[in-house]
Order: C-alpha cells, then structure tokens, then sequence
C-alpha cells in the first residue's frame, strides 16, 4: 500500500509554511520530501524521482526558476509553483517556463490538494492517451472525437468554426493546466503574443465558451485567469 | 505643469500687463493730458505681476522696465531716456522694492499652500494607517489566542469547540488577506508614482473571475448577473477592477441588512460600459452617504458594530481605482429601497476577423 503511494517533492524555504504543507500533503495520503534549498532539492529529485513538485519560488540559495528548469531538462514531472507574488507576469513566466500550475499565497488545504490531484491526473493522462488515433476525450458532458474533429455536450453536436475547434481541442490535450495566452496562440496561429492576437484569442474564446453553455461565475469547462490563460477544468 | 509652459505663461503675463500699463499712461498723456498718475500705474503693473508670476525675476525685471519706460516716454524731455531725473530714480527704486516684497509674500504664501496641501496628505495617510493598525490588530488577536488556547487545551477541549474556534482562525485570517490585498492596490495608486497599466479586458472574463472569487468568500450569496450579448472589451487593470466589484458586492452582504437580492448588472450605452451592483437591503445612511468614498474611517460612530470594520477602507479603495481610470464612482439609495452603486468605463470597438 505504502508503495503505491505518490511521491511528492515540497521545496519551501518557510520553515512554518513547508510544516503546513506537509502536514496537509500527508493527510491527503501523499507521501512527502522535504527541500529547504534549491541545491538540496536538485540532489533529491535525482535521488528520490518524485511524481510531482511543489515548489516556492523565493528560495535562500536561487529562485526556484532555476530549479524548474533544471527538471524541465529532461523530464515531465509535473510541478506546481508556490507564489507570493500576484503579478501576472511572474504567473506567465513561470508557466511559459515549464511549471504546470501555481497557486497564490495564502492558499488553503482544499485549493492546494486539488491542483496537485489535476496536475498528477494530467500527467498520467497525457502519458497513456495523447493524441493516439481513435483517441476520444471526455469531460463530465463534453466529448472530444479527435479524429472526426467533432465535439459534442450531451451527446449533441455543437458547430465549432476550425480556429475554435483548435483551440478546445488543445485545451483539452492539456486538461487542468493553465496555459498561457501566448502559449495558446503559439499553437494556433503560430507566432508570438501581441495585442492583436490575445484579443482574437479572447473573441474565439468568448464564442466558445457560450457555445458549450459556459455562464459567467458558474463552475464551467474552461476557466479564466485574468491578464494570464484559459484552462479546461479537469 | 511642465517647466518651458510655466516661463512662457510668465512671461506672457509680464508682457500683456506692462503693455497695458504703457497704454493706459499713453491714454493719460496724451487724450486727458494727466501726467502724474503714470508711475502709479506702473507700481501697479508691478505689483500685479509679482503677484501672479513665480519667483522673483519677472517682477524685478518689469520694475526695469518700467522705470526705463516712464524715464523714456512719459518724463520730460520726452522719448529720450535721461537719468538725472530725481523723480523718475526714485519711482523706480519703488518699483523694484514693491516687486521684491511682493514676490517674496507670493512665494511664501505658495509654499505654505504646497506644504499644507502636504500635511493634508500625510494626515490622510496618518489617519489610514492608524484605521489600518487598529483593523489588523482585531483579527490577529483571534487568530493568536485561538492558536494558543488550541495547542495549550488540546486534550481537554470538544470537538465542537476546537471547530468554533477554528472556523475563528479561518475567517479573521481571510479578512487579513482581503484587507492586505485591498492595501497594496491603494498604496500602489496612492503614491502617484505607479500609473495604472490598462489591457483589453472581455467582460464576461472579468466577471466570471469576480464572481467565481466572491463565490468562495460567501458561498451562500446568490448574484444575478445581467450582461450584454455581445462581446464587449473594456481597457482597464482587470485586476484592481476586480476588486472594486468585489468589494461593493461584499460591501452590501455585509451591511446591506435584509438584503434578499443582489443585482449585478452591466449595459453598454454608447462606447460606455455601466456597472451597477444593487441590493434591496436597508439602503445607506443618507448621512453617509456624502462621505461615503472618502472617508477612511472619519465616522467613528459607525465602527460601534464590531462587524463594521473594513467598511470605510473597501470604498475609499473602490473611488481610487475608478478615478485612476478616469471614471465615477456613485452610491443612492433606491426609492423601492436598498441601495445602488455605480460606474462606468470606456469600452473599445472590435474590428477585426476571428480566424
């Protein structure tokens, strides 16, 4: 049973904060590896191959940037950045850089624990399931048939134009992460973010998301973050 | 004011007044064959121009001026400057003493406008930090003694009170992040340095995002929302607009009392978007009314109710960040009752294709 367990490496300088985390890590039944540092946790993640890190970014001996992309090297651990800082651009750095999610300090157990189950669910599922031919993805109502490029809620089809079948379908690969606008637009249209193009991005989204009966403040398929990405909720 | 602006607006002033004090003495010469009024109205112009120019030069210089001309044109041997006129000498020792003084009165007056306009400010920032002190201390006090009754009667407390007591802990602590958030949006405002940064906002994001936080703070509130049907951009820092709502819809859960419905409606009317949140609650005080925006915490009356803390940060916050926008925060009551809060911003066109 024990071996079954997740392995997760917390990297927090905050004595109190790495306390807290971890005691809400092990409660959830995650089994749990302490760094203090980012040299530290260089050394555990070679040694311990963790599934997945939680990562503060301030960090005594370098920003923890360097630690992601140290992993982002040659692996796909999913990692989950721990931020203080409620800029957005530091949000889209670190995600453009490779992180699969953050959460804003202060945070509570509830948020935490369901970004670290999204980020492990995706990473499994884009392991096993990709973009394999036949593949199908299914969401509560909402199913994608990537082959026919056809997407339907309750089992109706709904009319997407190209651009907007794209982007679902993109979103949908990458279930429950938050991908950045330009992210976004890198695969669409290819090229960089500009004005222009964020708010093209944003009108097909706005359509989108009244064609899959996404309303305003209700729990829907695909999530904003303001100044930053969409994401399609896992 | 830019600097280059100033001098020409001084330097026009100069000008326009000695060439109407040359005119005038002209008049005086030469239709009414008055000779004795001239350098009176040129102490006059002086003194005038001292008095709306800044610092000490324009007014010492048309007191040159001056002298020169009613040496030149207004004394005899006319047109011709002479300067063993005893007269004329002393008029224009007048002259540059009455532009001295006045320039010195005027400079002292300004500065102790700036420095009072100054004080006002630190008073202002004074007065919120001490609210600010007060408010912090309130919650910390829940948070730090229920934290230590918990470690220290663990064994001996019930369930049920360790959950009241930490349900104590979660809510002060969610004031202390709203009310730190709330904080760094003014201070960034506020110190005039940092000007807001606008990018295209869609409105449904904007509210979805307002919404959805809203939710998790007062998962029991319900919010119609009414948007329009199209798609509408507004420039704006979506983030610091965020709050404004939030804090208004969080203003009327708590004190907008018997409150059944909360309105959160937006309409586009021209390039114009409207925000109106409206709740039929127990409306405002009209007494508050006035002050509502712009009183940290100058009511002390009010604060009585334990509950009613945050309540003059959140707004004063709200009427920053809308005239940081360039736009107008209003609040009436509704005559069926409750009460209405209101502003609009710009929108921008759409124009371009969607592929």
């Amino acid at each position: 049973m024990i071996q079954n367990k997740y392995k997760i490496l917390l990297v927090e300088d905050e004595d109190n904060i790495r306390n807290l985390v971890a005691t809400m890590l092990d409660t959830a039944g995650y089994q749990t590896i302490l760094a203090s540092s980012c040299s530290a946790a260089k050394t555990l993640f070679a040694s311990h191959i963790p599934d997945l890190i939680i990562l503060d970014l301030g960090l005594p001996d370098m920003d923890g940037v360097n630690l992601l992309d140290y992993v982002r090297k040659d692996s796909l651990t999913p990692v989950i950045v721990l931020s203080a800082r409620t800029n957005e651009t530091d949000k889209i750095t670190v995600l453009d850089r490779g992180a699969n999610d953050y959460v804003t300090k202060p945070f509570g157990s509830g948020e935490l624990l369901a970004r670290v189950r999204a980020a492990l669910r995706n990473h499994r599922f884009s392991a096993d399931e990709g973009r394999l031919p036949g593949g199908r993805f299914i969401l509560k109502d909402l199913e994608i048939d990537y082959d026919a490029r056809r997407i339907f809620l309750r089992g109706e089809e709904i009319r997407l134009t190209q651009t907007e079948y794209n982007i679902v379908a993109l979103l949908s690969e990458n279930c429950g992460k938050m991908m950045t606008y330009s992210a976004i637009i890198k695969a669409i249209w290819g090229g960089s973010a500009q004005e222009g193009s964020i708010k093209k991005l944003q009108v097909n989204m706005a359509n989108i998301r009244k064609k899959i009966g996404d309303k305003p403040g209700e729990q829907n398929y695909i999530a904003n973050e303001l100044g930053v990405g969409y994401r399609l909720n896992s | 004011m830019k600097k280059s602006s100033r001098y020409i607006k001084d330097i026009l002033i100069m000008s326009i007044l000695l060439g109407i004090a040359f005119g005038i003495s002209l008049l005086f010469q030469y239709v009414f064959e008055v000779y004795e009024h001239v350098t009176t109205i040129f102490v006059f112009a002086v003194f005038l121009i001292s008095l709306f120019t800044n610092g000490y030069v324009y007014g010492i210089l048309s007191a040159f001026a001056g002298t020169i001309a009613v040496n030149y044109a207004f004394t005899f041997p006319y047109f011709a400057l002479n300067f063993t006129i005893p007269v004329n000498l002393i008029s224009g020792m007048i002259m540059i003493a009455v532009a001295v003084l006045t320039s010195a009165l005027t400079t002292k007056l300004k500065r102790h406008e700036a420095m009072k306009a100054e004080s006002e400010k630190e008073r202002m920032r004074a007065n919120l930090l001490r609210a600010v002190s007060h408010d912090l201390r309130t919650p910390l006090t829940t948070i730090y003694g229920s934290s230590t009754t918990l470690l220290e009667n663990n064994e001996v407390m019930t369930a049920e009170q360790k959950e009241k007591i930490i349900t104590g802990i979660k809510e002060d602590s969610e004031w202390l992040v709203r009310m730190v958030e709330n904080l760094l949006s003014i201070t960034g405002i506020d110190s005039g340095q940092i000007k807001i940064i606008k990018t295209s906002t869609v409105l449904d994001e904007l509210i979805d995002s307002v919404v959805l936080k809203f939710k998790k703070r007062y998962p029991a509130q319900k919010v119609e929302i009414k948007l329009p049907e199209d798609v509408t951009i507004i420039p704006m820092d979506a983030i610091l607009i965020e709050q404004v709502i939030i804090n208004i819809l969080e203003n009327a859960v708590q004190h907008a009392k018997g409150m059944t419905g909360l309105f959160l409606r937006v309409s586009v009317v021209g390039n114009s978007a409207v925000f109106e949140i409206e709740d039929n609650g127990c409306g405002i005080n009209p007494k508050r009314l006035e002050t509502l925006f712009t009183g940290y915490y100058t009511s002390e009356n009010d604060v009585a109710d334990g509950k009613k803390r945050n309540a003059g940060i959140g707004l004063s916050v709200c009427a920053t960040i809308i005239k940081a926008h360039g736009g107008d925060i209003k609040a009436e009551n509704k005559k069926t009752g409750g009460a209405v809060f209101r502003f609009c911003l710009d929108t921008e066109r759409i124009n371009y294709d969607t592929e």
